[in-house]
C-alpha cells in the first residue's frame, strides 16, 4: 500500500464515526471537488500491516477497475504509519452531496412515484449483484448509506470494509442501527451476502412508507417487531446453536404485508416478501430479485440499458 | 480525540443533511456563520442534496458567499457542480454571488456546464 506523499485532501467537516475511525468530508484541492475520506486505525505487526487487511484493499481496488455504475468510485488509498502498533489507512472516495434519508423525506407528499421507486430498486440490486458476485457483502445497508446524485443515479458506499474492521479495530462501544439487521445478525448465528437482501427488503418499504419498517429499541425488541410482521418462525426454522430461544416470543402468525405497505402493487408484495425471508437460505438473491416479475411489470417504460 | 464544539455538531449536522439538529443546534445557540474545526462554517460544507438544511441555516443568516479557503470554491460552485438545481435556486435567491470565481476562475455556470448539468446551465444563464 502506498504511503500518503502528494495528498490533496483537505477535511472540511466529520460526518462519521465509527468504532474504527472517522469519516471526513474533504475538499481535493487540485480538482476542487469534493471527497469522503475514510480514516481506519489498523493494529500492526512486525510484518506491517496484516494480510486480511491488505487482502481487502486490494479486492476493493480490484472491483474498482469495473467502474460500476451503482458503487462509489474509491479514488485512492494510502497508509500512514502511527506507531509500531498502528497504521492509518486512508480511503478516498468520491464524495455523492445527498443520500436516500434525505431524499426520501424530501419527496413532497404522497411520496416516491411507484416508477421512481422501481427505478431505485432495480440501481441498488444492480450494485449489490456486482458486489456478492465479488463476494463483498455490505453489512451496513441503510439509507444514509445509500447516495443518491442529482441525476437519480444511486451509488453505494460504505460496503467492503466490514472485514477490515472487524479484525482489526480497536473496539469502542457505539450505537449502531439495528432497524435494517436480519434476524441471523440480531440472533448471532452466521451470516453472509443474504443479510443486505433483508436490509434492502427494509429500505423497499420504507420507499413507500417514508419511514423505517422495523423500529427495534433492542436486539430482542427488533426480533419481536419483524415476528410481528412476518409471523414467529417455525420451530425447525430458527438457527441452531444460537442463545436466543424461540420461546422468548409470542407465537403470532404473518400478517398480510399490505397492512404495513399499502401502496405497493402485488408483484411488488411479493418480492418483498422474497427480500424479508426469515431463512437466509431461503431469501432471495439479488440477481434473482432483479429477475422478478416486479421488474418486467407494465408500469416500467424506462427499460434502462445497463444499470 | 478532539472536543467537538458546537459549531462542530452544526457543521456536520449540516453536512450530514439532518434538518431538526440544524435547527436545534441553531436554538441551542450554534452560531449560523461560525466555523468549525476545520475553519468552515454550516454552508460551505452543508449536503448539496439538501435544501431543508440550507433553508434552515439561510433562515438564520446565514452568508452564502463564503469562499473556501484553499481553493476559493463558493456553495454556489458546489451546487452548481454536483448539479442540485433546487439547491442553486435557493443560494440565488439568497444572494449568492453567480459572478464569484474559484481559484481557478471558474464561475458556477462553467462548472455546472462541465458536469453536464443543462437545467442548471439554464437557470445560472438567465441571470445574466
Ligand atoms: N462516498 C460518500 N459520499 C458521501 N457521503 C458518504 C460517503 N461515504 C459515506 N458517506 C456518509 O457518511 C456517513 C458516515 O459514513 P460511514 O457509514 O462510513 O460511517 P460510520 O461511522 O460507519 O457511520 P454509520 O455507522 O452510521 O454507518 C454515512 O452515513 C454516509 O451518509
Ligand atoms: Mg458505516
Amino acid at each position: 500500500m502506498a504511503h500518503c506523499t502528494s495528498f490533496p485532501y483537505e477535511p472540511v467537516a466529520e460526518i462519521g464515526g465509527g468504532a474504527y475511525g472517522t469519516v471526513y468530508k474533504a475538499r481535493d484541492t487540485e480538482s476542487g471537488k469534493f471527497v469522503a475520506l475514510k480514516n481506519v486505525r489498523v493494529q500492526t505487526d512486525q510484518n506491517g500491516l496484516p494480510v486480511s487487511t491488505v487482502r481487502e484493499v486490494a479486492l476493493l481496488k480490484r472491483l474498482e477497475q469495473f467502474d460500476h455504475p451503482n458503487v462509489v468510485r474509491l479514488m485512492d488509498v494510502c497508509a500512514t504509519p502511527r506507531s509500531d502498533q498502528e497504521t492509518k489507512v486512508t480511503l478516498v472516495f468520491e464524495h455523492v452531496d445527498q443520500d436516500l434519508k434525505t431524499y426520501l423525506e424530501k419527496a413532497p407528499a404522497p411520496g416516491l412515484s411507484s416508477d421512481r421507486i422501481k427505478d431505485l430498486m432495480r440501481q441498488l440490486l444492480c450494485g449489490l449483484a456486482f458486489l456478492h458476485s465479488n463476494q463483498v457483502m455490505h453489512r451496513d445497508l441503510k439509507p444514509e448509506n445509500i447516495l443518491v446524485t442529482s441525476q437519480g443515479q444511486v451509488k453505494l458506499a460504505d460496503f467492503g470494509l466490514a472485514k477490515i474492521y472487524s479484525c482489526h479495530m480497536a473496539l469502542t462501544p457505539v450505537v449502531v442501527t439495528l432497524w435494517y439487521r436480519p434476524p441471523e445478525v440480531l440472533l448471532q448465528s452466521t451470516y453472509a451476502t443474504p443479510v443486505d437482501i433483508w436490509s434492502t427488503g427494509c429500505i423497499f418499504a420504507e420507499m413507500f412508507r417514508r419511514k423505517p419498517l422495523f423500529c427495534g429499541e433492542s436486539e430482542m425488541d427488533q426480533l419481536g417487531k419483524i415476528f410481528e410482521v412476518i409471523g414467529l418462525p417455525q420451530e425447525e426454522e430458527w438457527p441452531t446453536g444460537v442463545t436466543v430461544s424461540r420461546k422468548n416470543f409470542p407465537a403470532v402468525k404473518a400478517r398480510p404485508i399490505t397492512d404495513f405497505v399499502p401502496e405497493i402493487n402485488e408483484q411488488g408484495a411479493k418480492l418483498l416478501m422474497q427480500m424479508l425471508t426469515f431463512d437466509p437460505l431461503k431469501r432471495i438473491s439479488a440477481l434473482n430479485a432483479l429477475e422478478h416479475l416486479y421488474f418486467q411489470d407494465e408500469e416500467t417504460s424506462n427499460q434502462d440499458e445497463t444499470l | 480525540m478532539t472536543m467537538m464544539t458546537l459549531q462542530d455538531d452544526l457543521t456536520t449536522a449540516a453536512a450530514k443533511g439532518n434538518t431538526a439538529d440544524v435547527e436545534s443546534l441553531l436554538r441551542r445557540g450554534a452560531a449560523v456563520n461560525g466555523v468549525n474545526r476545520f475553519g468552515r462554517t454550516a454552508v460551505q460544507v452543508m449536503m448539496m442534496g439538501s435544501w431543508p438544511v440550507a433553508q434552515a441555516l439561510l433562515q438564520h443568516g446565514a452568508d452564502p458567499n463564503v469562499a473556501d479557503r484553499s481553493t476559493r470554491t463558493t456553495p454556489l460552485h458546489d451546487a452548481a457542480r454536483t448539479g442540485f438545481v433546487d439547491m442553486v435556486r435557493l443560494l440565488v435567491a439568497a444572494q449568492a454571488d453567480p459572478q464569484a470565481r474559484d481559484n481557478q476562475s471558474r464561475l458556477p455556470v462553467d462548472l455546472a456546464r462541465e458536469n453536464g448539468h443543462a437545467e442548471v446551465v439554464a437557470f445560472l444563464e438567465t441571470l445574466k
